[in-house]
């Protein structure tokens, strides 16, 4: 359920730039969830619910969308997608899904094997764009 | 796009009435060592100590204090790997095990904001932050993120060492960063022997570790103070866990530092939060 602390950061953000445009209100918040990190969504939404309360803006306004893990070898330049990862145990996902940089410990580039590679999308969670309206 | 996790470090931060920093640019000077002992000490003291483990590369806090690793728990986040009475850990290695570590520095970078968004830490006295060596990726990273660290700098009396620490007070300087002083590791002889001693004219060794006069004059350098001196450790693989094995010269000279720290000797005023 570390999602939730997830859901917490984006509120914390959105508040944020709510803050910044004093008497705006939150039309829609567009949020790119990382494949590579392995949120479930409807948890992570359960958590965005929680830290809600109180605020100006509900659940309704957040829009969620996978964004496909995609990677790029430093060594001999090949490119590949999350898909195409064979070999990867339930422990190991467990770990990337907690910390995404633990990739690295368990992931190889299919090409050459080496463990220098650059996650190019698709890591964790982002905040895309936060769309604001006139006065409440 | 927006990382949101910017926005709630800071309150994750928020139950942790201190951050200290232990540096010390060059490698192999004792830093995870003297976070550890210093961990160990405070925690004994009733008050309530995590050790955040920076070195992804090279963590070995786990090692020092003993700590069974694993998954943490979750609960709206994750939290510390339990240690002992008062005494907790985050470390890269919770999730990597004994395995390497092959991080380029933006890898480092989310690594570290990841762990400092979904950590919930307990109300802490204090967390002690165990940092690589260098003043590159981790070290800028901190500074821009952590905004409470007060800095406590390891060195050993070697010269070399003494030269390559001196640069990294020389940066906390430039930066305004809050120092809390130095602590020299690795001392071949006590504070004790010493003042028996005739004047010492020869210079320490290069790898040496030798005791005082290179330490003392890099603080006189930058304003600072020796905390602690803590004595070289021959058998320290067949002390650890370092839990339990705090005692002699290096027991005495632990509670030294923490009585500093705890004091809050030489602390400098927090800049305002941002």
């Amino acid at each position: 359920m570390h999602e939730w602390a997830l859901a917490e950061a984006v509120v914390a953000s959105v508040d944020r730039i709510l803050q910044e445009h004093s008497g705006k209100r939150v039309l829609a918040v567009h949020v790119r969830v990382g494949e590579l990190q392995r949120i479930e969504l409807e948890v992570f939404r359960q958590g965005l619910a929680i830290h809600l309360e109180e605020r100006p803006y509900g659940e309704e306004v957040f829009h969620l969308e996978t964004d496909p893990a995609s990677f790029r070898c430093n060594h001999c330049a090949r490119e590949w997608l999350l898909e195409g990862v064979p070999g990867l145990g339930e422990d190991e996902l467990e770990a990337i899904h907690f910390l995404p940089e633990a990739a690295h410990v368990y992931m190889r580039c299919p090409g050459c094997g080496s463990p220098d590679f650059a996650l190019q999308s698709g890591r964790g969670v982002r905040i895309a764009s936060v769309d604001l309206g006139g006065q409440e | 796009m927006i990382d949101p996790r910017l926005d709630i470090i800071r309150k994750r931060l928020d139950p942790v009435r201190r951050i200290l920093v232990f540096a010390g640019a060059k490698g192999g000077v004792g830093k995870s060592f003297c976070t550890a002992v210093t961990a160990v000490e405070l925690a004994r003291r009733g008050l309530h100590t995590a050790v955040l483990d920076m070195d992804f590369q090279g963590a070995s806090a786990h090692l020092f204090l003993g700590a069974e690793l694993g998954f943490p728990e979750e609960e709206a986040g994750i939290k510390p790997l339990r240690v002992g009475a008062n005494l907790e850990l985050m470390s890269f290695a919770a999730f990597s095990g004994e395995r390497p570590v092959p991080l380029r520095g933006e890898g480092v970078r989310e690594a570290m904001l990841e762990l400092l968004a979904i950590t919930i830490w307990p109300p802490l006295g204090f967390l002690l932050v165990d940092m690589p060596p260098g003043i590159g990726d981790e070290l800028l990273d901190l500074l821009r993120y952590l905004h409470r660290g007060e800095f406590v700098v390891v060195a050993t009396g070697s010269r070399v060492v003494v030269q390559v620490v001196s640069r990294l007070l020389e940066l906390l300087r430039s930066l305004d960063a809050p120092l809390l002083g130095v602590v020299e590791n690795m001392t071949k002889t006590s504070p004790q022997t010493e003042a028996k001693k005739p004047p010492q004219t020869e210079p320490a060794g290069v790898t040496g570790g030798g005791f005082g006069e290179p330490v003392e004059s890099m603080c006189a350098r930058f304003d600072t103070t020796v905390l602690a001196r803590l004595p070289f450790v021959p058998d320290l693989d067949s002390r650890l866990p370092l839990v339990e094995s705090l005692d002699g010269t290096l027991g005495r000279e632990v509670r030294a530092l923490a009585d500093a720290l705890t004091r809050g000797l030489a602390a400098p005023a927090m800049p305002p939060s941002a």
